[in-house]
């Protein structure tokens, strides 16, 4: 037998002994498309990769495209839910299709996430506000498997992760004052960054900014009082 | 034949409640039912108000018939009797005369604001049988009766907490039966456990999503026996539920991906609430100057599968997750929009006290870097301000908002808050 046909024999063999150890690359498991073609592009095999964890470090419009990977598996009749470990989304912008879990501190935040995969009910998880380490990701991995859910964890720490997505908010686009200073973001280009074993991959997203209603006082010497009470006599 | 429920009240009167009953042939009925018993000069009055009712039975100028007032037309059929016929207060009867007002319809048409600040709560509620408003019911509708199982022993008293609950493990079985068959689902269960000295001890167990599965139940009295001191042994159990819900949105759809995995998903989220409170939410938002106050979380009580959106045609079933096909047009775009990233406020759970260092720009100042967590971030474009002012008079707030753009990209909301001396704060930033 040639070198490279026993090489080619040991892989098979490890990929038959030990599905899990091959690299996302590889495999030929399900996965889950975020909706958004550039970024599935992207991704190995087009999607996040179900039953395995993904990474994303934080920020850099990393909530934007999950939120909105979350509402296209809805769409597609699929569950998603986001755990809010560190309760920082605003009830303002937050819209209903994914279940939205948040929990009180960190420990209930992992319970709710290895629950939630145990179920197997639920195609997308992101797990935000909270970075699982060590055994805490392993565990977490192991309940993604059961479950065939794909994992997103909201985290620097990439230690199981079989696919690794870091992002950058590029530039925005603004208006301007009458003065040319500016106003007000209302878009802004994001560039994506996808690992994994045997795999490096970007894509460059824009997306709008969404603001809030602001109630304005025009002058710092009047107050807003629509609403209040009337001073008490 | 049906038999109304029937009410015997002062000055003679008797009420009947043709709730479900043709009130017309009803009160004609009584009447013919009752003239035989030596009454001769017996009125009767059918209206789909109490009040209206009345005054068609004691206003009636012709024995041995009854009136009947069709339904809607209530107020304009007080409307022409003399404010007496409502029987108010003897003082309102006297204010009202001088006041000029001698029907019920020039009553009625007076608004409410004058009416509370002039004649005060009596008033409002003569106010409210003028224009056959008023909402008393004399009949109330009727308590069911909920399901209970017990159990009794003389012989002997327990005290093995396993004992009991193998007892009580055969009640929940009873009682869930009766629910299911009943299509109900229980929210809340009382434990009543009779003791040896002739006691009783009553603990209640709630369930966070209403459930008519045995081993549930079971499971919360497990957890309710563990922290239970009951002073004395056992010779007696009853299980009685104390609230229900209907078996809403149990239609599902068997092409719906997520119809297999509803129940798993609902044992998991019924686990989860348990253990965890209300911790699967939804928000409830109000138009507060403040985006930090502007939202409530309320527990997200959707069985799983509204939770998943059909994508075939509005087939996902439940009365409350709305499907993207059966949303409305505007809210249909809006489903569409939310499957495209947008960069959204991330909000502190408190703002945080950060350092600032500002510059001038025209005639205020901008912050142009800050160092937060022991970390000075860059900043590179700065909108704003945004002055927001406003609050109660006793708890007044002013702050200045500026979105900046860090040089790494992120784009973070700070403000200066006036009322809080002139601290600088971040307050979230957009992801």
């Amino acid at each position: 037998m040639s070198k490279s046909a026993s090489i080619a024999a040991l892989r098979e063999l490890i990929e038959q002994r030990f599905p899990d150890a091959t690299p996302t690359t590889q495999r030929l498991s399900e996965h889950l498309a975020t909706g958004m073609e550039a970024l599935d592009r992207a991704l190995p095999h087009g999607g996040f990769p179900r039953g395995q964890l993904s990474v994303w470090a934080p920020q850099g419009g990393c909530t934007a495209i999950l939120r909105a990977a979350c509402h296209a598996t809805v769409a597609r009749g699929e569950r998603a839910a986001w755990i809010d470990g560190d309760s920082t989304v605003a009830g303002a912008f937050w819209t209903e299709g994914p279940l939205l879990v948040r929990p009180t501190s960190r420990l209930h935040a992992l319970r709710a996430t290895e629950e939630l995969l145990r179920s197997g009910g639920f195609a997308l998880l992101v797990l935000a506000g909270t970075h699982p380490e060590g055994t805490e990701s392993v565990r977490l991995t192991r309940a993604a498997r059961e479950g065939g859910t794909a994992l997103v964890s909201i985290t620097t720490s990439a230690s199981v992760a079989s696919l690794r997505l870091t992002s950058r908010l590029l530039d925005y686009r603004w208006r301007h004052t009458p003065f040319g200073e500016p106003a007000l973001a209302h878009q802004v280009t994001a560039r994506v960054q996808a690992r994994a074993v045997g795999w490096s991959a970007h894509a460059d997203l824009s997306f709008p900014v969404t603001h809030h209603e602001l109630r304005l006082s025009l002058d710092t010497a009047l107050v807003d009082r629509r609403g209040s009470p009337r001073r008490p006599h | 034949m049906a038999a109304p429920r029937v009410h015997v009240a002062e000055f003679g009167r008797v009420w009947a409640d043709a709730r479900g009953l043709h009130g017309a042939t009803l009160a004609e009925e009584l009447v013919r039912i009752v003239t035989p018993w030596g009454f001769d000069d017996v009125r009767a009055g059918a209206a789909s108000t109490w009040v209206a009712a009345q005054l068609a039975a004691t206003q009636s100028r012709v024995p041995g018939v009854a009136i009947t007032v069709p339904p809607g037309e209530d107020r304009r059929y007080i409307a022409p009797f003399p404010i007496a016929a409502l029987e108010p207060p003897p003082d309102l009867a006297l204010l009202l005369a001088g006041l000029g007002i001698e029907k019920c319809g020039a009553l009625a048409d007076l608004d409410a604001e004058s009416i509370e600040v002039r004649l005060g709560l009596e008033g409002v509620r003569l106010w409210e049988r003028a224009r056959a408003e008023e909402r008393r019911w004399l009949f109330r509708a009727p308590v069911r009766d909920l399901p209970s199982a017990s159990l009794e022993w003389v012989e002997y008293g327990l005290k093995d907490p396993e004992r009991l609950l193998f007892v009580i493990n055969s009640l929940a079985g009873t009682l869930c039966r009766a629910l299911s068959s009943r299509g109900e689902r229980a929210r809340e269960v009382s434990i009543i456990f009779s003791l040896g000295n002739r006691s009783q001890r009553t603990h209640l167990l709630r369930s966070s999503r209403p459930s008519a599965e045995q081993k549930r139940w079971v499971r919360l009295a497990r957890e309710a026996l563990d922290s239970i001191t009951l002073p004395d042994a056992v010779s007696g159990v009853s299980l009685r539920v104390e609230s229900v819900t209907g078996n809403d949105g149990a239609q599902g759809d068997l092409f719906d991906r997520g119809f297999a995995s509803a129940p798993a998903v609902e044992d998991a989220l019924t686990q989860l609430t348990d253990d965890q409170g209300d911790v699967v939410v939804r928000p409830r938002n109000s138009e507060h100057p403040l985006i930090e106050a502007r939202t409530t979380w309320q527990a997200d009580e959707r069985m799983p599968r509204t939770i998943v959106a059909g994508s075939r045609g509005g087939i996902s079933a439940g009365p409350v997750g709305p499907s993207v096909a059966a949303l409305p047009r505007d809210d249909n775009e809006k489903a569409a929009d939310v499957s495209i990233p947008q960069l959204r406020l991330q909000l502190l759970p408190t703002p945080r006290v950060v350092t600032v260092a500002t510059e001038e720009r025209r005639d205020h100042q901008i912050p142009i870097r800050y160092m937060d967590q022991n970390e000075w971030h860059e900043l590179v474009d700065v909108a704003g301000p945004d002055r927001v002012r406003g609050g109660e008079w006793n708890a007044p707030y002013a702050r200045d908002y500026f979105r900046c753009v860090r040089d790494d990209g992120t784009m973070v909301w700070l403000f200066r808050g006036e009322s809080q001396g002139t601290d600088w704060f971040l307050q979230g930033w957009w992801d």
